[in-house]
């Protein structure tokens, strides 16, 4: 089982020093990514998500950031420990990303040609013309029209779907082991997202890529991801396969998420419920439960202690004083 | 439903229909061609650009030959000879006039260099080929061509505006766009130099560079080096400013995460995204360059003699502004005209490549 892990994340903390203090974006988090699964990571804004992902590509803007411990093993490799030449071998070849605005992604100076023939070209070592040839075939798996036209046309010519595609379609031209998709739907509108995720989906099949999907769409992760991490306040609460997340929330706070999702299939006179109160500012977090002061369940214990992390079978683990050693 | 499913591509090409790519570039071209007065200036300043740096090509004639017969002669289309006869004339019944009036004797010396004069010219007038001369914007007060000395002035004029302008372009965005990239001391260091420049008088730094400078007979080069050494400091803040918002946005984001490097970045990204804001700048920091040199001119510190500019021009000619209005007239008016199209073409510019005024139609 542990052979075809690809990437491995153990511990890491992402920390930035501001005027008002530390905040601890990213503390301690750890999972694996199997070769073609599709993992999703699901959280409120400002849990860490993103911070996450661009953690692991070493993207963190430093200062302020800066990655504070853990390691994130990449075929072998501790990927923060590499030079910057060898991550950058390994940025858009290995591991490339898709942002959540499609609108902004894209340099509106250059020709989606050049932007897509340069990553080619720089990562897989091709000539232009082959190197065009490639992008026009990955244009056209991304579902662009008439790619061999389409993609001499500025970004200014696509619309925010189209231009989606295209990030796709260059996140994946150069046959990454790894995407990471942050919340690359939430700038599209609902009928878009859909066929959005449904080529992520397919793509990601086709060519045996593991997708790291970052969404706060619990929608989107039922229908699109193998297995599950919820963050809250830099830290993972509960991992598991999308099926006992769903079928079976163990943390208050997941249980909270899923009720709050209205359900179609479920007639309910009652209003939708919704957690009380707001993320807590990560901020100088004092050593406790963060979730406890919003949590129904709460405990004395909560309030002073950071739970375990609870192993409660393969792969699914629960931070909360409700299970564990401290029940 | 797969999406590349053969009837729903068939469905979506039907609504794409294609368009022909249009750069940025060609959008602004398109808006500037609208724009009347900056289409106008576009002419103006390339048949400046023609005849001035053509100059030596076209049939004018020396701007440094001096003629003593042919001095201050005003604006005509008649032969330089002619002209000069009729003026010599005419001041010879002056005098005689004169004479007869107040009495004076010693007036009968000018009236007798006069009459040798007009004998002199009679004797040369069908003879020397240079009396056959046309001026038809008057000679200086060493019988040289207004219009050759105009035109030649306005190369040194122009010049120091391209060479000013593309070297305070060039300083500016590399300090601008490295204080940008890096931040940290480095900015702090370019940006409180800046400061310090700034805080100074423009006129008088330049001044002081010029006379530390060896000068001689390269006086055209100390003043384009004292000018590009002050300009720079506006354009390395826009770019400074330009490169900061532009390096934390997302397409540089996706760039890095594409395993771009920083040079990659600098180059490719951050300052084609920015050269719009870079030829506003110059453009419209041209025509204070020849203003610059003009004043500097004015004050005796341009170029030297017998080269000229039109700064030099027009301090030569407000010394004999009453007399010989066309020797102070010609270089203004080339000047001012130069000037208007600059910036008539500069405001165009601005509005065809501001970002904000997307008027397509």
């Amino acid at each position: 089982m542990t052979d075809d892990v690809i990437l491995q994340v153990k511990d890491l903390r992402a920390y930035f020093k501001l005027d008002e203090g530390l905040l601890k974006a990213v503390d301690g988090v750890s999972f694996d990514l199997r070769k073609g699964e599709t993992l999703g990571i699901v959280g409120e804004s400002g849990s860490g998500k993103s911070v996450t992902n661009l953690a692991i590509m070493k993207l963190i803007p430093s200062p302020p950031g800066h990655i504070a411990g853990g390691e994130v093993v990449f075929m072998g490799d501790d990927i923060l420990k590499m030079p910057d030449d060898g991550i950058r071998k390994i940025r858009g070849n290995k591991i490339s990303m898709i942002f959540q605005d499609p609108m902004t992604c894209l340099n509106p100076f250059l020709k989606i040609s050049t932007q897509m023939i340069e990553t080619i070209v720089l990562h897989q070592g091709l000539d232009k013309a082959a190197a065009k040839e490639k992008a026009i075939e990955m244009l056209k798996l991304a579902g662009i029209p008439a790619p061999e036209k389409r993609i001499d046309q500025y970004p200014h010519q696509f619309s925010g779907g189209m231009r989606q595609r295209v990030m796709i379609a260059m996140a994946l031209s150069c046959e990454p082991e790894i995407l990471i998709a942050d919340e690359p739907t939430t700038a599209l509108d609902v009928t878009i997202q859909a066929q959005i995720l449904e080529l992520i989906n397919e793509l990601s099949e086709r060519l045996g890529t593991a997708v790291i999907l970052i969404t706060h769409s619990l929608g989107v992760v039922a229908g699109m991801c193998d297995s599950i991490c919820v963050m809250y306040a830099g830290r993972i609460v509960e991992r598991g396969t999308a099926d006992e997340i769903f079928s079976d929330p163990k943390h208050p706070y997941t249980q909270g998420l899923i009720k709050s999702v209205p359900r179609l299939d479920k007639v309910s006179t009652q209003r939708l419920y919704s957690i009380p109160g707001q993320p807590p500012n990560v901020i100088n977090l004092p050593d406790c439960c963060p979730f406890f002061p919003r949590c129904e369940r709460a405990m004395d214990v909560c309030k002073t202690k950071y739970p375990k992390v609870a192993e409660l079978g393969d792969k699914r683990t629960v931070a909360c004083w409700l299970y564990g050693e401290g029940k | 439903m797969p999406l590349n499913d053969k009837n729903n591509d068939r469905a979506t090409n039907e609504f794409n229909q294609y368009v022909k790519p249009v750069s940025l570039w060609a959008d602004a071209w398109k808006r500037l061609r609208r724009n009347k007065m900056a289409v106008l200036g576009m002419w103006i300043v390339g048949i400046y650009m023609v005849v001035t740096f053509g100059a030596a090509l076209l049939p004018f004639k020396s701007y440094t030959e001096q003629e003593m017969l042919h001095i201050n002669l005003p604006p005509s289309f008649k032969p330089a000879g002619v002209v000069a006869l009729g003026r010599l004339e005419e001041r010879k019944a002056d005098l005689e006039e004169a004479i007869v009036k107040s009495g004076r004797p010693d007036l009968k010396q000018d009236l007798e260099r006069i009459e040798n004069e007009i004998v002199q010219l009679k004797g040369e007038i069908d003879t020397d080929p240079k009396h056959k001369r046309v001026y038809i914007l008057g000679t200086d007060y060493l019988g040289r061509d207004m219009l050759a000395r105009t035109i030649y002035g306005g190369q040194i004029s122009i010049m120091i505006g391209l060479i000013g302008t593309l070297t305070a372009a060039m300083i500016g965005i590399v300090l601008g766009s490295l204080g940008g990239y890096l931040g940290g001391w480095i900015d702090n260091l370019i940006g409180r130099f800046v400061d310090l420049m700034y805080s100074l008088p423009y006129m008088l730094v330049v001044i002081i560079i010029m006379s530390m400078l060896p000068t001689g007979s390269n006086s055209i080069f100390v003043l384009y080096i004292a000018i590009a050494m002050i300009s720079w400091l506006t354009i390395s803040r826009v770019v400074r400013g330009q490169i900061i918002s532009l390096k934390n946005s997302e397409f540089v984001e996706a760039a890095r995460s594409m395993g771009a490097g920083s040079g990659r970045i600098i180059f490719r990204h951050l300052l084609p995204n920015s050269l719009g804001i870079i030829i506003i700048y110059s453009t419209l920091q041209f025509p204070s360059f020849i203003m610059n040199e003009s004043f500097l001119s004015f004050l005796g510190l341009g170029v030297s003699a017998p080269r000229a500019s039109w700064g030099t021009l027009v301090s030569e000619g407000v010394q004999g502004m009453q007399l010989y209005p066309w020797r102070l007239l010609v270089p203004a008016v080339a000047m001012t005209v130069f000037l208007f199209a600059m910036n008539f073409l500069g405001d165009g510019l601005r509005d065809a490549l501001d970002p904000q005024s997307k008027n397509r139609n």
